[in-house]
């Protein structure tokens, strides 16, 4: 069976306000999705709270709806039990980036097969408006009393620091090259994060989309040598700095594209199968813990380390 | 020696000096002479330096606490002999090592000021100079048998008989001083042989270099002082037994109740049970189970977190797709995981929180006894938080409240707390193979959805008993939410719906009030017919009921009220037993009397009669029996313990 990105589609309405970027992904996630052609219920978008985490009402995959900037471990937790689950975790900066950060940088130590989609907008939405960590310093979006005090957080060179090993940036309103991006972390072997810059036309009136469309550029497009991928750690001595030189790029130009690409770094479920045989055959959510309701193991079987024969 | 085998051994000295070892050893000694055996360790938030001891006690009938004064106090160092030079027993031993004998007290460093300005003005009225000599020249002259040990001799006599320098056997100090100690009760060196080679298994040159320690220690003892009069066997001889911590055995009945997923964050004293359930991630099966299954061995995923925000968001997922999960912690990662203790009961997510509780408030005292987290589990998370809360009083109770938990969990699809506490964590205890059988907790998943259809499937849908038959994800397409949701677990403001949402969440646990046994709820101990009774909870349990037995003796009847499911709370029952009492006495670890507000919530009842213990250290028999005696004879409404070093 071959699935169309609107078998994704719920019936719910969409009650993110007009022209809002969220639409852009949200349309890209579900074409993402029927092209790689995953079962709805072997795939789970995990989001936080603000705005963008209603995505997974509007997705027909089994999702999670979880608590502001706990997205991640709610996704690891399904990843360490089920290998197999697609999970993708879908959320805002502020829960990323704010009150989700301790996740996001340990994450990257663990290098798990997920994906983060960070619907960039560097406000917070449904709050009405608060500066992001995204939202570069001095800026005053219309909702702030002040400037901006606090400058911004690189998302990119956070995942870097952490291990993350797939980094790419994309816009919203570019559909498909967005779709490309999740069908590629979507089938990356590790921890992927796409930074998805996205307007946010009510709290956001300075990084409109003329903002961004006059500053946006794709690497590959700009320069068809670049090349991100990286295979031994030689490679990764001598393509990090210029990866590095175009992760802090922002500004006049702001380049989109996979930045980053180790496909030499061990994912976790593999790492895990070394310290515990059998857990890719019997992961947590499908070993067998009873049979027809009784126990399988007795503590004198196993903990012989604690007997005393007297 | 008869019936009356009631023997306590304390063995004192700065941490990680071979305290922990020692007591180990202490209790496989008694294991293996046949008694039954319960020791707890008291220690500082310190890794090398700080004082810190074991109360090692052996019966014939088991043991359920400590007491005070000891029989024997083993001294390492200086600091034991000023910090418990009053908590030996007029007939008892005291074993130093010779070399403390001119340790003035202000010169240990370690003992911290207010310790000594109180030992020295007790010393002060004795007329004893703060001098480790003194001290003990004022036992000895109390009718205490000192015996001091040229342990740097021994050593060398020691290093000399297996080929070797001092060094590499300075380490055996500790066996040679509890040799010494058991010799002198009357204990073989053999059975001490056999004790350091359980202890040490199969680290054999560990285990020669202690063995010969003993030897000469034993040795010297019985050419000096000699030994006691052979103690006679205990009733449980040959047989296979064990001993754990409380730590321990709840990552035994959590392996037993078919836990496939541990995450957590490193804090005392939940630690070493994820550590030790970590050591036996890879178990072996039992037999019939393994030629059933056909596997010898599976594993079980124990994962640190980055925080405990981390640690139960990660068992919410878990648990979601479809795995056994619980995490462990302490109350300070408890107060972090409040908020997704409120998404579990939202989104009805089965995962057990086991929570090791200490001494608080705040970061208080990491390594001390507190029974303070009891209002705080009853009302963790925000917004109204139905849960089931379940408090163990001993290691048997934790061992299978831990099994029940995960059965619970995933019945009633709601976070449950498993508390416990340090008391429990760093106490050991010896047990038989029948006390932990774990065929008696038969695994119970709850309702599972085996038909719908992915698109009719409804994660929330409403039934009679308010429980919606469960699915993995990765088995149906499903919304799980901790937003009001509808039947579906889509996103829903309709008030109708938040309305019968909510009150599925309360009536399912009230559901679990009636469902789950008299007896997993609740223990009534001692004479039913007794007009006092005494109420508690937690591991109080077995000082009360130690010193019950003694106030039996004194003629006084009392029943205790043990209870252990917190929420939903035996109301009824609670309020029958009270209301039927001439005498209530409430005993418990905190500040507030925090189970006496929790029964009057529930019950109406007012227990006036208090007993506290705030010291973080562990309520003992003695104090326990003066403290109700006190109330029962004096009247008194409030009697705070405070015994322990």
């Amino acid at each position: 069976m071959v699935r169309n990105w609107s078998d994704y589609k719920t019936d719910s309405w969409v009650q993110w306000c007009p022209a809002c970027g969220n639409f852009g992904i949200l349309l890209a996630v579900q074409k993402a999705l029927a092209e790689l052609d995953l079962p709805p219920e072997k795939t789970s978008i995990v989001s936080g709270i603000g705005c963008s985490s209603r995505i997974p009402y509007y997705v027909k995959t089994s999702n999670i709806h979880t608590l502001h900037g706990r997205p991640i471990p709610v996704a690891e937790g399904i990843k360490l039990a089920n290998p197999e689950q697609t999970v993708i975790v879908a959320s805002g900066d502020g829960d990323l980036l704010g009150i989700g950060a301790g996740h996001f940088v340990a994450l990257g130590r663990r290098n798990m097969q997920l994906t983060i989609l960070l619907h960039d907008n560097a406000v917070y939405g449904l709050t009405k408006g608060q500066a992001a960590p995204t939202l570069p310093l001095w800026l005053k979006t219309k909702a702030l009393d002040a400037p901006n005090i606090q400058s911004q957080i690189n998302p990119l060179l956070l995942a870097f620091a952490s291990g993350y090993t797939f980094i790419a940036r994309s816009y919203a309103y570019h559909v498909d090259q967005l779709k490309d991006l999740i069908k590629l972390a979507i089938n990356h072997k590790g921890t992927a994060l796409i930074d998805i810059l996205e307007p946010c036309p009510t709290y956001n009136d300075i990084m409109s989309k003329e903002w961004y469309e006059k500053r946006i550029y794709y690497l590959n497009s700009a320069d068809p040598s670049w090349d991100p991928n990286i295979s031994s750690q030689e490679d990764f001595d001598m393509k990090a700095p210029k990866i590095l030189d175009k992760m802090t790029e922002w500004g006049e130009k702001i380049p989109l594209g996979i930045f980053y690409r180790n496909l030499s770094i061990e994912p976790l479920d593999t790492r895990i199968e070394k310290i515990l045989p059998g857990y890719l055959q019997y992961p947590p959510a499908k070993r067998p813990i009873d049979i027809k309701s009784k126990p399988i193991v007795h503590p004198f079987t196993e903990f012989k380390d604690r007997i005393v024969q007297t | 020696m008869s019936d009356e085998v009631d023997i306590s051994v304390m063995i004192g000295g700065p941490q990680g000096g071979g305290i922990e070892s020692s007591g180990q050893m202490l209790v496989r000694t008694f294991m293996i002479k046949g008694y039954d055996v319960f020791g707890i360790r008291e220690y500082h938030s310190n890794i090398m330096g700080a004082h810190s001891y074991y109360n090692v006690r052996f019966k014939k009938n088991r043991p359920k606490s400590v007491k005070l004064p000891v029989d024997s106090l083993i001294a390492l160092d200086a600091e034991t002999i000023f910090t418990h030079y009053n908590e030996v027993s007029p007939k008892s031993f005291v074993v130093y090592d010779i070399d403390i004998l001119n340790t003035p007290m202000e010169r240990i460093s370690p003992m911290e000021p207010e310790v000594k300005e109180r030992v020295g003005d007790e010393l002060k009225k004795l007329g004893v100079e703060p001098v480790a000599s003194e001290v003990i020249k004022y036992l000895s002259n109390n009718g205490i048998k000192t015996v001091g040990l040229p342990l740097k001799n021994l050593l060398k006599t020691t290093a000399e008989k297996l080929k070797t320098n001092v060094v590499s056997v300075a380490k055996t100090v500790n066996t040679m001083s509890i040799t010494a100690s058991a010799a002198l009760l009357g204990i073989d060196v053999e059975t001490i042989e056999k004790s350091i080679n359980y202890y040490f298994y199969g680290k054999k040159s560990v285990i020669d270099s202690n063995v010969m320690a003993a030897k000469v220690a034993y040795d010297y003892v019985k050419e000096n002082f000699g030994i006691g009069n052979p103690i006679e066997d205990g009733p449980n001889k040959n047989k296979s037994r064990m001993v754990a911590t409380g730590n321990d055995i709840v990552a035994m009945g959590k392996l037993a109740g078919g836990l496939t997923l541990e995450t957590y964050y490193p804090i005392t004293p939940s630690q070493d049970e994820a550590f030790y359930l970590g050591e036996h991630r890879y178990f072996r099966l039992d037999e019939w189970a393994s030629k059933e299954l056909g596997v010898e061995k599976l594993g079980v995923l124990v994962f640190q977190a980055e925080d405990e925000l981390g640690a139960l968001n990660m068992a919410i997922g878990g648990a979601l797709a479809g795995a056994r999960t619980a995490t462990t912690t302490s109350g300070p990662g408890l107060s972090l995981m409040n908020e997704a203790i409120s998404f579990s009961v939202m989104a009805e997510v089965p995962v057990v929180i086991t929570v090791w509780m200490r001494a608080g408030p705040s970061t208080g005292e990491a390594t001390r006894q507190g029974q303070q987290d009891l209002l705080h589990s009853v009302f963790a998370g925000h917004g109204d938080t139905p849960k089931i809360v379940i408090a163990s009083g001993d290691h048997i109770e934790a061992y299978y409240d831990a099994m029940r938990s995960l059965n619970w969990a995933e019945k009633y699809q709601t976070p449950v707390i498993h508390l416990v506490d340090k008391y429990i964590a760093s106490s050991m205890m010896s047990f038989d193979k029948e006390d932990v059988d774990p065929q008696l907790v038969p695994i119970d998943r709850g309702k599972y959805d085996t038909e719908t259809k992915n698109e009719d499937y409804k994660r929330y849908e409403l039934t009679e008993d308010y429980i919606s038959p469960r699915s993995p994800l990765g088995k149906r397409l499903m919304w799980v939410s901790s937003l009001t949701h509808n039947e579906y677990g889509m996103v829903t403001e309709d008030p109708i719906t938040r309305e019968k949402m909510l009150l599925k969440l309360s009536k399912k646990i009230e559901n679990a009030g009636k469902e789950i046994p008299l007896s997993e709820k609740v223990s009534l101990y001692g004479d039913q017919d007794a007009k006092i009774t005494l109420v508690s909870w937690g591991s109080a349990k077995g000082p009360i009921l130690d010193a019950m037995d003694l106030l039996r003796k004194d003629g006084i009847k009392t029943k205790f009220l043990h209870i252990r499911m917190m929420s939903p709370f035996p109301s009824d029952y609670v309020s029958n037993v009270l209301n039927s009492s001439e005498l209530v006495i409430d005993v418990e670890a905190n500040a507030l009397s925090q189970l006496a507000l929790l029964v009057r919530m529930h019950t109406g009842y007012d227990i006036k009669k208090k007993i506290i213990k705030l010291t973080g250290r562990t309520i003992m028999e003695h104090e326990a029996y003066n403290a109700l005696k006190t109330v029962i004879q004096n009247n008194q409404d409030l009697v705070v313990i405070r015994d322990g070093a």
